[in-house]
């Protein structure tokens, strides 16, 4: 597959642009707070002007999950789809996944894949100047790789210098050159991202040497579907993740679009 | 003389406030290791989701603050809710954040919690990050408490979700379509749909 670079350079003029628009509703957000607190009273349920309690005029709250949705209906149609599938399709793979392959063949190929995912991690260390972290990053890999016979083992979870390394990924490095999440897009399948993690996410899949060695060789070319980081490896995972967002909400949607921008704002400030 | 004793009254002061921060930070840190200690022993034992609900109720209502939960929740549109109107939501939003936290666990599995330095971005506020392990699954969850009534829950951010905000998003939503009312029947719709 030959990737068109007019694409890739549309792509991120795309995630650029919708990255200004988002400063400049974080600098909207940081003026409404400025208003809000030189006029701190609001009228009450019986019409009554009552001044705001001090927790309401600190109110990190509203803005901790802001982001522009300016395609709402067609995201909240394929969110409707994608919960579909997740419900119809996805949950039966990931059941008749964990029943047929035993816990410890499941564990081996979610470390030998997890290990192969070692370039996208390098990488984006090294985009993000985290020279330790990538040095960590290459020591755990071949750790895993010879201790752990080709990452069958995660030897490196009994290290503690290596045990618990963060995951950076292409997204996450955006974050960190100062590339706000841009509009908030829902991807079919593959579900929730801001438009800079959709582009994010075309790097990491370039950074797989998975994704390489089924497009040189046809044959393996089903390997993404099992082995990639949103594959049926981690199928149970995920959609745990997806019901302990979605359950017991008043609007599912708008539910994960706010977990999903606060888990990213997060791993950006890591 | 003054001038001779300020720097001596401004250490004075600083170490009784930097003491009086310490304290009020073990206090917190204590309560709530207490709590989640409760908690998990009521989860290892229970036999199903319903009798966990039921188990961890009292624990969770000595430690959350559903009160404050609820007003930070729906924000700034707190006061145009009616006395009675703010009874019911509390009562109502009570339920769900039970519910919402009891579907963390799954019955008879223990998590591993381990504590971490607490800090207090504000006077009477404490947050204290921890790491749960679970599942063999690490998740970093930090528990923001107020003093008011004793220290009190007031947020759990879990992996950089918090609960409050992820709430305020859709209560937002409701509270511009119809106000108090439309709150107060989201919520009574979602108790009645949500497991």
């Amino acid at each position: 597959m030959k990737i068109n670079p007019i694409i890739v350079v549309c792509l991120f003029m795309m995630a650029a642009q919708s990255a200004i628009h988002a400063s400049d509703a974080e600098k909207t957000a940081a003026v409404t707070v400025v208003k809000k607190a030189n006029s701190p009273r609001v009228k009450s349920h019986d019409g009554k002007s009552v001044r705001l309690p001090d927790d309401d005029l600190n109110d990190e709250y509203g803005r901790a999950a802001s982001v522009p949705d300016p395609i709402e209906p067609l995201n909240r149609g394929t969110f409707w789809v994608n919960h579909q599938i997740y419900r119809y399709i996805f949950r039966p793979v990931s059941r008749a996944y964990d029943t047929v392959v035993p816990s410890v063949v499941r564990k081996g190929v979610f470390n030998v894949f997890d290990n192969l995912e070692f370039p996208k991690r390098f990488v984006n260390d090294l985009l993000q100047w985290k020279l330790k972290s990538a040095g960590q990053e290459s020591e755990k890999f071949m750790v895993n790789t010879v201790a752990g016979v080709g990452g069958v083992m995660k030897v490196s979870d009994r290290i503690p210098a290596l045990a618990d390394l963060p995951r950076p990924d292409t997204g996450q490095t955006f974050a960190k050159w100062g590339i706000g999440h841009g509009a908030y897009v829902v991807l079919p399948i593959f579900g929730p991202r801001s438009a800079r993690d959709t582009v994010g996410l075309a790097g990491d899949i370039a950074l797989s040497p998975v994704f390489w060695v089924s497009i040189w060789f046809p044959a393996v070319v089903w390997m993404p579907a099992v082995t990639t980081p949103d594959s049926v490896r981690t199928l149970h995972d995920r959609l745990g993740a997806y019901d302990a967002v979605t359950e017991n909400t008043l609007d599912r949607y708008l539910a994960a679009r706010s977990s999903y921008i606060q888990n990213r704002s997060k791993a950006a400030s890591k | 003389m003054m001038k001779r004793q300020l720097p001596l009254l401004v250490l004075v002061f600083c170490l009784f406030s930097r003491g009086a921060l310490i304290a009020s930070t073990d206090e917190a840190e204590k309560r709530l290791k207490t709590a989640v200690n409760q908690v998990t022993e009521i989860a290892a034992h229970a036999p199903d989701r319903n009798a966990l609900a039921t188990g961890v109720k009292p624990t969770l209502q000595n430690i959350l603050s559903f009160e404050t939960m609820t007003r930070r929740a729906v924000g700034p549109g707190w006061r145009q809710f009616t006395p009675e109107q703010q009874k019911e939501a509390i009562g109502l939003f009570t339920t769900l954040i039970i519910r919402t936290y009891t579907a963390k666990f799954t019955p008879g599995e223990l998590p591993s919690v381990t504590f971490k330095a607490a800090s207090s971005p504000a006077p009477g506020r404490v947050e204290i990050p921890t790491t749960s392990s679970y599942k063999g699954s690490h998740y970093d969850v930090v528990y923001r408490l107020d003093e008011s009534d004793g220290w009190r829950i007031t947020d759990v951010v879990i992996e950089g979700v918090s609960m409050i905000a992820n709430y305020r998003t859709q209560f937002d939503a409701e509270f511009k379509q119809g106000g108090a009312e439309a709150v107060i029947k989201a919520l009574n719709r979602s108790l009645a749909t949500s497991k």
